[in-house]
C-alpha cells in the first residue's frame, strides 16, 4: 500500500471516526452522569440530520441549519427529560423501555414527515473542494469533520476540568446525593446534561448528512455503533469514545481493505477482546 | 456510577432487539365488510415496509393504488379489497403473513414481494395453494429459470435484464477496460454477471471485479482502488442510500469527469437522481423507465401520480402500476380469477405500460421489454435520463448461460 493510499484511509477511519465520538460522547455522559442508557440517542441523530436537510431546503446555509437544528434537537432533548425520563430514574427496566420505546416513535415520526425515500446534503460551498495527497484527492469536508471532532475534545475536556459545571458534573458522577446535599439542583444539571447529549447527537447527524445520508433504519445502525463505542471506551468516559471512536472508524476503514467480508465482524471482535482484557473498558473506572 | 449488570442486560437486550429486527409496524389497511359475493376479489400485497426498502415499498404500493383509483377501485370488473402486509425484507416473516393472507384471509391473488430472497421463500407455496403471484418487483434470475412456476409472473425485471442492457453499448461507445462495483449478495453478482457477460462480448474486458458489503457508508477504500487500476469505464450496481452515497462520493474523491461512471437502471432512478442532483450528472445507466418516456401511456401516468402523491413517478411505481393492471387485463381476458384460467392468459400477455410496451415471455415468465441506454444531463435545473438509444425488446435467456 502505498503512502498516499494509506493516508487517504487514515483520514477517512478518523472522519467516521469523529462522527462516532460526537454521537458517543453524547450517550456515554448521559450514561455516566445520569445512569441511563438512552436508547432514543440514534433517533436523536436522525431529527438532528432531517431537520437540517429541511431547513437546507427552505434555503438555510448550511451553517444556519446546523445550528438550528442543533438547538432545536437539544430543546427536544429538554422536553423528553422533564416529561418523560424525570419520572423514572433509578428503575432500569422503565428506563429501557421507555427509551425504547420513545425510538420506536420518534423514527416512525420521522418517516411520517420525511419519507422513506433515502436523501443527501449537500457539502457546503466553502468546504466543497479537495486536497491532493500524491495522485489521489482527498475531500476537503472529511478533513473539516476530523477538526471538528478534536475541537470538541478539547472543548469537552476544558469544560470537564476546567469549570465549575464541569466540576459539579464529575462530583454528581461520583456521590450524586452529596452533591444536592450541598445545595446544588441536581434536576438542573441532569436536564442540561441531556439536553447537551441530544445537541451533539444532532451535531453528529448534520455533519454526517453529507457523508451518510438520510435513510429510515439509520438509527438503530448508528445506535449499535455508538453502544460499541462506549463499551470500549468505559461506561460514562467521554476520554474513552474518543479514542474507542477513532479505533472503530479506522478498523472499519483498513478492515474492508484487508478484511472486506469481515469488516463488521471486526469491529465486535475488538469489543470482545477490549472486554476479556479491560472489562471496565479502555478508560472505564473499576466497578464494585 | 455505572452497574455493570444493568448495562449488560440492556446492551444484550438492545443488541437482540436490533439484530432480530424487531421493528413490527403492520401496514395493514382492510377495506371494511368482507363478503363472500362472487363480484369482489381479495388480493394480498406482500412488500417490505420497514427497513431499506421501505422507498421501493413505498413506491410500489402507490402505483398500484394509483391504478385502481383510477379504475373505480376495481380490476377485471370486480371491486376489489386490499391487504397490505410488511414481511420487513425476512422470508420467515413472509411465509406467516403468506399463511395470514391465504390460510385466513383466503386472498385470491398475491402481489409482491421486494425481496428476491422472500419470492424464492414463497416459491414452494404458491405451488402448493395455487396462488397466482404478480412479482412486482424481485428481480432474482432463478425465478425465470431454476425456480420458474407457472404460479408466478414478473412484471418488474430481472437482474439479468437489468445487468446486461447497457453492455454493449459501453463497450462500443465508452471504453474497452472496466472496473465493476456491486454490493456483496445475490443481485450484485447477478447483476455484475450479465454485464460481464455482454460487455465482454462486445469486445470489453472486466478488469477488476469488487464486492463491498451491503450497506456499505463509504466507499474511499474502493474508489482509490479504480482510481490506480484506471480502467476507462467504471460499471456500478447500488441501490437506495448505497447508491447515493455511491454517486456522491464518486464526485467527492475527484473521480467524477476523470473515469466515466455506468451503471444499470438504479443510476437512472428519481429515487437516485433527485438526492444526489449535479452529482449524479454524466452517468450514463440502462433504464428501462423515467418519467420523460416520450409514449401516451406514460404522460397519463406521470401526471396523475404527480397530481395524486406531489412527486414524480420512478420506475417502483411503474412496477406497481403494472401488477394492477396486468390482473386487471388477466381477469378481463379470462373471465375468472380462478388461477389455472388465470395462467393461460399471463403466458404471452401483452399490454402498453408507461415504460412502452411489454410482454410476460412464456419461456421464463419475465416481460420482455426495452431498455434505454441514458446519461444523465441537466436541464433546466433538473438532473434528467436523457435517452441516447433504444435496446429494444430485451429477453431474457430460457436457461442461465453456461459459464
Amino acid at each position: 500500500m502505498s503512502l498516499s493510499i494509506f493516508s487517504v484511509q487514515l483520514l477517512t477511519g478518523l472522519a467516521y471516526g469523529m462522527l462516532y465520538f460526537m454521537i458517543a460522547a453524547g450517550l456515554t455522559i448521559i450514561l455516566g452522569v445520569m445512569n441511563i442508557v438512552n436508547l432514543a440517542h440514534g433517533t436523536l441523530f436522525l431529527l438532528g440530520s432531517y431537520m437540517a436537510f429541511t431547513f437546507m431546503n427552505q434555503q438555510f446555509s448550511f451553517w444556519i441549519a446546523l445550528l438550528l437544528s442543533v438547538a432545536v434537537t437539544a430543546v427536544i432533548g429538554i422536553i423528553i427529560e422533564k416529561l418523560f425520563i424525570r419520572q423514572i430514574y433509578g428503575k432500569e427496566l422503565e428506563q429501557v423501555l421507555l427509551t425504547f420505546g420513545l425510538a420506536f416513535v420518534i423514527a416512525d415520526t420521522a418517516k411520517w414527515i420525511w419519507g422513506t425515500e433515502p436523501q443527501t446534503m449537500a457539502v457546503p460551498a466553502l468546504l466543497d473542494s479537495s486536497i491532493s495527497i500524491g495522485p489521489m484527492v482527498f475531500p476537503f469536508y472529511r478533513l473539516f469533520v476530523v477538526l471538528i471532532g478534536c475541537l470538541l475534545a478539547l472543548l469537552l475536556w476544558y469544560f470537564e476540568s476546567k469549570t465549575r459545571i464541569g466540576a459539579i458534573i464529575r462530583a454528581g458522577v461520583d456521590d450524586r446525593a452529596m452533591v444536592s446535599a450541598l445545595g446544588i439542583n441536581v434536576g438542573v444539571v441532569f436536564t442540561g446534561v441531556f439536553a447537551f447529549g441530544a445537541g451533539l447527537a444532532a451535531l453528529s447527524g448534520v455533519l454526517g448528512g453529507p457523508l451518510i445520508g438520510m435513510y429510515t433504519g439509520m438509527e438503530s445502525d448508528i445506535l449499535v455503533t455508538s453502544l460499541i463505542v462506549v463499551v470500549i471506551g468505559g461506561l460514562g468516559s467521554w476520554k474513552g469514545s474518543f479514542i474507542g471512536a477513532i479505533l472503530i472508524g479506522l478498523i472499519e476503514t483498513f478492515g474492508k481493505i484487508w478484511f472486506p467480508s469481515l469488516s463488521m465482524l471486526i469491529v465486535f471482535l475488538l469489543m470482545v477482546v477490549v472486554l476479556i482484557i479491560r472489562p471496565q473498558g479502555l478508560f472505564g473506572r473499576e466497578v464494585a | 456510577m455505572v452497574g455493570k449488570g444493568k448495562f449488560w442486560s440492556v446492551l444484550f437486550i438492545t443488541i437482540m432487539l436490533i439484530l432480530s429486527g424487531c421493528s413490527g409496524s403492520a401496514v395493514s389497511n382492510s377495506k371494511s365488510n368482507s363478503s363472500g359475493e362472487k363480484d369482489t376479489i381479495k388480493i394480498g400485497v406482500i412488500l417490505s415496509s420497514t427497513g431499506t426498502f421501505a422507498p421501493l415499498a413505498e413506491s410500489i404500493k402507490n402505483g398500484f393504488n394509483l391504478y385502481l383509483e383510477e379504475n373505480d377501485n376495481k380490476l377485471g370488473g370486480k371491486k376489489v379489497e386490499i391487504k397490505f402486509e410488511d414481511d420487513e425484507a425476512n422470508p420467515q416473516v413472509a411465509l406467516r403473513k403468506y399463511r395470514q393472507l391465504v390460510k385466513n384471509e383466503k386472498v385470491d391473488i398475491l402481489v409482491g414481494p421486494i425481496s428476491s430472497a422472500v419470492a424464492y421463500a414463497l416459491r414452494d407455496e404458491v405451488e402448493k395453494d395455487k396462488i397466482i403471484l404478480i412479482d412486482a418487483n424481485a428481480a432474482g434470475n432463478d425465478l425465470s429459470w431454476s425456480k420458474k412456476s407457472d404460479y408466478i409472473y414478473r412484471l418488474s425485471f430481472s437482474n439479468w435484464q437489468n445487468g446486461s442492457s447497457a453492455g454493449e453499448y459501453l463497450a462500443k461507445n465508452v471504453g474497452k477496460t472496466a472496473v465493476a462495483i456491486a454490493p456483496d449478495y445475490p443481485a450484485g453478482k447477478e447483476v455484475v454477471s450479465a454485464f460481464k457477460e455482454a460487455f465482454e462480448a462486445a469486445g470489453g474486458k472486466v478488469v477488476k471485479e469488487i464486492y463491498p458489503k451491503l450497506g456499505t457508508n463509504d466507499f474511499a477504500t474502493y474508489l482509490t482502488d479504480v482510481a490506480q487500476v484506471k480502467p476507462e469505464l467504471v460499471f456500478t450496481f447500488m441501490a437506495g442510500s448505497d447508491g447515493i452515497r455511491f454517486v456522491q462520493q464518486y464526485n467527492d474523491f475527484g473521480l467524477k469527469g476523470k473515469i466515466p461512471l455506468s451503471g444499470p437502471m438504479e443510476f437512472g432512478d428519481q429515487l437516485i437522481l433527485e438526492p444526489t442532483g449535479e452529482a449524479a450528472e454524466g452517468i450514463i445507466s440502462g433504464i428501462l423507465y423515467s418519467p420523460w418516456l416520450e409514449n401516451e401511456e406514460n404522460k397519463k401516468f406521470v401526471e396523475a401520480y404527480q397530481e395524486k402523491y406531489g412527486k414524480l413517478p420512478n420506475t417502483f411505481s411503474v412496477g406497481g402500476y403494472d401488477s394492477a393492471k396486468v390482473i386487471d387485463i388477466a381477469i378481463k381476458e379470462a373471465g375468472s380469477t380462478n388461477a389455472e384460467d388465470l395462467i393461460k392468459v399471463l403466458k404471452g400477455i401483452s399490454f402498453d405500460s408507461p415504460r412502452g410496451p411489454i410482454t410476460i415471455d412464456p419461456k421464463t415468465n419475465n416481460p420482455i421489454q426495452n431498455f434505454y441506454i441514458a446519461k444523465n444531463t441537466k436541464k433546466d435545473n433538473q438532473i434528467v435520463p436523457e435517452v441516447l438509444e433504444t435496446v429494444e425488446k430485451v429477453t431474457m435467456p430460457e436457461k442461465a448461460p453456461a459459464n
